[in-house]
């Protein structure tokens, strides 16, 4: 695919690379009186459901004292100054006056258990558990007429106020024919350009809805897209990796119920409070990579020892996400620490370009215009005999019949 | 046969020759520095802790080293090109009908394994002036890729000499990203298939300097160690 003037643009990364966590205090003053005064505002708007958070956090034995931990972390996160800490609070209790539709494209649903994730959810899932789901495809009991009806109850109802969450690819080929949805065989594509429409902002998560992911590898047979492809002119806020992280989807919907605004996005739209690091500049075993400490085999004395993963595919040196600092469920742990690489699942092409459990260097790609897969090391080798081997030719030549200047006559 | 007598000529400046041979010692220390960061070929045997080894940090330290002599040389060549008193390279590049009878001249010389020359080979000819060129246009893709895969190190904008450095560094080599396929991915695949184009290059460069010198006699290889090499005075005349 040749990438458009657009789409270079956002190749461009010059905008991420600056991540300025200081503005001064006249800033964040300014800023903290309009997240009061917006705050405010949603605190009149009627409640889309009856959910309280300290109940809801209270069934699940989790405390006040925890609670405001957590949002002095989550504060943290989103790169405000510790003054915000109970703005942030109150907005994770207004969480239940955002409308938010959810649609569920050509993916495999990882997102949305993510968001749930039922077994002993922590505060961020249960935050989320808060937020006003009007239409989710997959966890929703109506189906058929039913739901369509229920959709656009919804989109009416909330026109131009609701965040509309997209999981999953949208796959272009064959007309759109390779997803529809309802009962009158809508396209993937025009399900979402049409409920897009009304939205206040779009926030797609996971890699496939973000960058294609998984769906549009090579050869991408249902030429899948990202949803940046295909709606313009609508904020698009990109929460990549696969699955996304419930403590970023729970970071944009405070920011946006907090400042009625998206956050500082990098040029691949991601929000910089979540994409501003690299994973390798926070990883745990950065000590090792430095010292040329690595684990050569699964389950040998360097894994034993917590060794860097660089040489068994690590892809943490060129990618960008926060988990090695917010990890996985309420930082429990998260791939690096478990022993096994990063993937790179958070940035563009990942499955084609990061995913080997070996360094790029040793990873078999495609020639440009497909055909065999090579690694690096092996087209160059090749190309380097094909060289000596003319060379060769042209030597023993020249030895044989070529003509060498007249030495002088002496010789 | 009558006695043959010859002519000294002079071809490599001192500062071209060091040059030269700085090019030449950097090239096998970014190659070797260059692999291990790519693919760590050797590991380290020594039983302290992390804390009292670097074998990574300085094999990358060694390549950025290395990448700014090849940097400040580059600037130094670049500007010979034009602005040379003794020869201006870019003055053969220009495809004019001369240069190009020049060229390919010299093409024919190489595959006719010597039996055909006619052009005059005691100045720099066209052919190995856009050969050269070649080379120093790799090294120029090597040293934008290199500085964009580079810049990724300084997390959140920042350096110790300042936010400049990397911002300056973004403008400069962000269209990388996007030269070599989309991703920081491409532009690292991009930067380690251009070493074996590098390679490649030095491979042909060596082996026909010392064809010429074979062939035609005229002392070709001392050209980078005393400047200079020899050609017929009739040659001359
Ligand atoms: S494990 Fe991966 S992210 Fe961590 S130091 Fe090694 S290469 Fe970097």
């Amino acid at each position: 695919m040749t990438p458009t003037t657009d789409e270079a643009t956002k190749r461009f990364t010059w905008k991420s690379a600056s991540v300025d966590t200081n503005r001064g205090d006249a800033y964040y003053e300014a800023l903290y009186a309009s997240c009061e005064a917006r705050l405010q505002a949603v605190r009149t708007q009627k409640a889309v459901n009856r959910l309280d958070l300290m109940e809801v956090l209270d069934d699940h034995g989790i405390d006040r004292r925890d609670f405001m931990k957590w949002a002095s972390a989550t504060t943290a996160a989103l790169m405000l100054p510790s003054m915000f800490t109970p703005l942030v609070a109150e907005a994770a209790m207004l969480m239940n006056r955002a409308p938010v539709i959810w649609l569920e494209l050509q993916d495999c649903a990882g997102n949305s258990e993510a968001l749930l994730r039922s077994d002993g959810p922590k505060i961020d899932e249960l935050v989320l558990d808060l937020i006003s789901l009007e239409f989710h495809e997959t966890l929703q009991a109506a189906s058929g007429h039913q739901a369509e009806k229920q959709l656009e109850e919804a989109i009416e109802h909330f026109k131009g106020r609701y965040l509309l969450f997209v999981e999953g690819s949208i796959p272009m080929g064959m007309g759109g024919q390779y997803g529809t949805i309802g009962a009158s065989g809508e396209t993937f594509h025009d399900h979402l350009v049409r409920v897009a429409k009304d939205a206040a902002a779009i926030v797609a998560v996971g890699s496939c809805a973000t960058f294609g992911g998984v769906a549009a590898a090579s050869p991408n047979p249902t030429g899948a897209v990202g949803v940046m492809e295909v709606v313009k002119g609508k904020p698009i806020i990109n929460i990549p990796a696969c699955p996304a992280n419930p403590a970023n989807m729970v970071g944009v919907v405070l920011h946006y119920l907090m400042t009625g605004q998206v956050p500082e996005l990098d040029n691949l739209l991601r929000p910089k409070f979540a994409f501003g690091y690299r994973i390798h500049d926070n990883c745990e075993r950065r000590a090792h990579f430095d010292a040329g400490e690595f684990v050569e085999e699964w389950g040998d004395t360097g894994a034993q020892n917590n060794f860097c993963l660089y040489k068994m595919g690590c892809k943490g040196p060129m990618t960008y996400n926060n988990c090695s600092i917010v990890r996985y469920n309420e930082a429990v742990n998260w791939p690096i620490g478990v022993g096994r690489g990063c993937i790179g699942c958070s940035e563009p092409d990942f499955w084609d370009k990061y995913a080997f459990e070996r360094p790029v260097a040793d990873a078999n790609i495609k020639a440009p215009g497909g055909g065999v897969e090579k690694s690096v090391d092996e087209f160059g080798l090749g190309m380097l005999t094909a060289a000596g081997i003319g060379i060769a030719v042209h030597a023993a030549a020249s030895a044989l019949a070529g003509k060498k200047e007249e030495a002088g006559a002496n010789v | 046969m009558k006695n043959q007598s010859y002519k000294q000529v002079k071809r490599m400046t001192p500062a071209m020759r060091i040059i030269h041979w700085v090019n030449a010692l950097c090239m096998i220390g970014a190659v070797a520095t260059g692999l291990y960061i790519g693919h760590p070929y050797y590991a380290t045997f020594i039983a302290d802790g992390a804390v009292d080894k670097y074998v990574m940090a300085w094999n990358r330290y060694g390549h950025f080293i290395i990448a700014i002599i090849f940097d400040v040389t580059s600037i130094l060549i670049a500007y010979l090109y034009f602005f040379s008193r003794f020869e201006k390279p870019y003055k053969k590049l220009i495809p004019n009908a001369q240069n190009l009878r020049e060229f390919g001249a010299v093409v024919v010389n190489l595959i006719t394994l010597n039996r055909v020359k006619k052009f005059d080979s005691a100045h720099v000819d066209s052919f190995n002036s856009v050969y050269f060129t070649l080379f120093h246009l790799l090294l120029v893709w090597m040293l934008f890729t290199g500085l964009q895969l580079y810049v990724h190190s300084f997390t959140a904008g920042t350096s110790s000499i300042g936010g400049w450095w990397p911002a300056f560094l973004h403008i400069a080599t962000d269209w990388t990203i996007w030269a070599s396929g989309g991703t920081i991915m491409d532009v690292r695949l991009s930067h380690h298939a251009s070493m074996w184009w590098i390679l490649a290059w030095i491979l042909f460069h060596v082996y026909y300097q010392v064809w010429r010198t074979i062939f035609w006699k005229e002392g070709d290889i001392g050209i980078v160690i005393s400047g200079t090499k020899f050609v017929k005075e009739d040659a001359l005349s």
